[in-house]
């Protein structure tokens, strides 16, 4: 009959392999993610176009206008009007003109020239172009002069 | 003196499980943060206040007009390149493109790289269109996948009102 003499042995694991993947995964999450484009509203789909390629100097002062529609999950428009996605808040596009202003005193009390901030108009595909156009008058009334449109870039 | 006889060289265990905890903390972290984007490119559009749609004197060769006009669900009925009418459907914007080459010569000329593109979209129509007649206009990819460019300076018409034909 045997006596169980010895301790109870702690069944050691061997963490190495697993700490090894788990790096691994950090790394590669960490090189993935970007923050800069915290700017970006998922909700607006943009055009695809293959010209659109990611600019190779960043510019330098930038006011990101996002222009889409409010949807549902199956991607049916819940309001047909499109609407500007503004620091959490939805305005409709006739009463940005208000929010440009008050965007241009913030670059004048930076010293900052309007006519240097390019404002970056990230529009839904079903926009109607009028409506993008609209922005861009308001925008010019409160001073900015330069304008990029963004548009996802397309595989060939 | 002491003597190492029978060197008792236990391997000193570091504690692991601090820094495993640590770990998935980050990994949780990083993996809830990530979000998937797109790369995006954009089209640059000056639009002066002083200047609207003054053409310089000095210019010999007029700008380029591009008329699009929508159906009436917003999505595109016609192209019209001045005068000439391009027609609609899945080549309008390769045929627009091309018409575009022909008016400037050879992409880089220098006569004609201060021509201006104007586009004249209705109202209602789809941003899409708009945004593949600017891309139509600005110049086409070459077989390294390069942008070869025709036109740079692109500007809207004035905007039309809402129901206005």
């Amino acid at each position: 009959m045997k006596f169980q003499s010895e301790k109870p042995q702690l069944a050691e694991v061997d963490m190495t392999p697993m700490i090894d993947i788990v790096f691994q995964l950090i790394a590669f999450f960490m090189v993935i993610t970007n923050f800069e484009q915290t700017a970006a509203d998922e909700r607006v789909k943009l055009p695809r176009d293959v010209l659109a390629k990611p600019p190779e100097v960043k510019l330098e002062r930038e006011l990101v206008v996002n222009v889409g529609f409010l949807r549902d999950s199956s991607g049916k428009k819940l309001d047909p009007e499109p609407l500007v996605f503004w620091a959490g808040e939805n305005i409709r596009v006739g009463d940005m003109g208000a929010k440009f202003q008050q965007e241009r005193r913030i670059a004048e009390a930076k010293k900052q020239d309007p006519k240097d901030i390019t404002v970056v108009i990230r529009a839904d595909a079903e926009v109607p172009t009028g409506a993008v156009q609209e922005l861009m008058r308001l925008a010019q009334e409160a001073k900015f002069e330069k304008f990029a449109l963004k548009a996802a870039q397309a595989s060939l | 003196m002491k003597i190492r006889s029978h060197s008792e060289t236990e391997k000193i265990e570091p504690q692991m499980a601090p820094m495993i905890d640590i770990v998935f903390q980050l990994l949780i972290f990083f993996m809830l943060t990530l979000k998937i984007i797109e790369p995006e490119g954009d089209f640059n559009i000056n639009m002066p206040i002083g200047a609207p749609s003054q053409t310089n004197p000095d210019q010999i060769f007029p700008d380029i007009k591009v008329k699009l006009v929508a159906d009436s669900n917003g999505h595109l009925a016609q192209v019209r390149l001045g005068q000439r009418n391009l027609g609609a459907g899945p080549d309008v914007f390769r045929r627009l493109n091309s018409e575009i080459l022909k008016i400037i010569g050879y992409p880089g000329n220098p006569l004609t790289k201060d021509m201006e593109v104007e586009i004249d979209a209705d109202y209602r129509l789809h941003y899409q269109y708009t945004i593949k007649a600017i891309s139509a206009c600005t110049g086409r990819l070459d077989e390294q996948g390069r942008i070869v460019r025709y036109v740079e300076k692109i500007k809207f018409a004035p905007p039309k009102p809402p129901n206005g034909e």
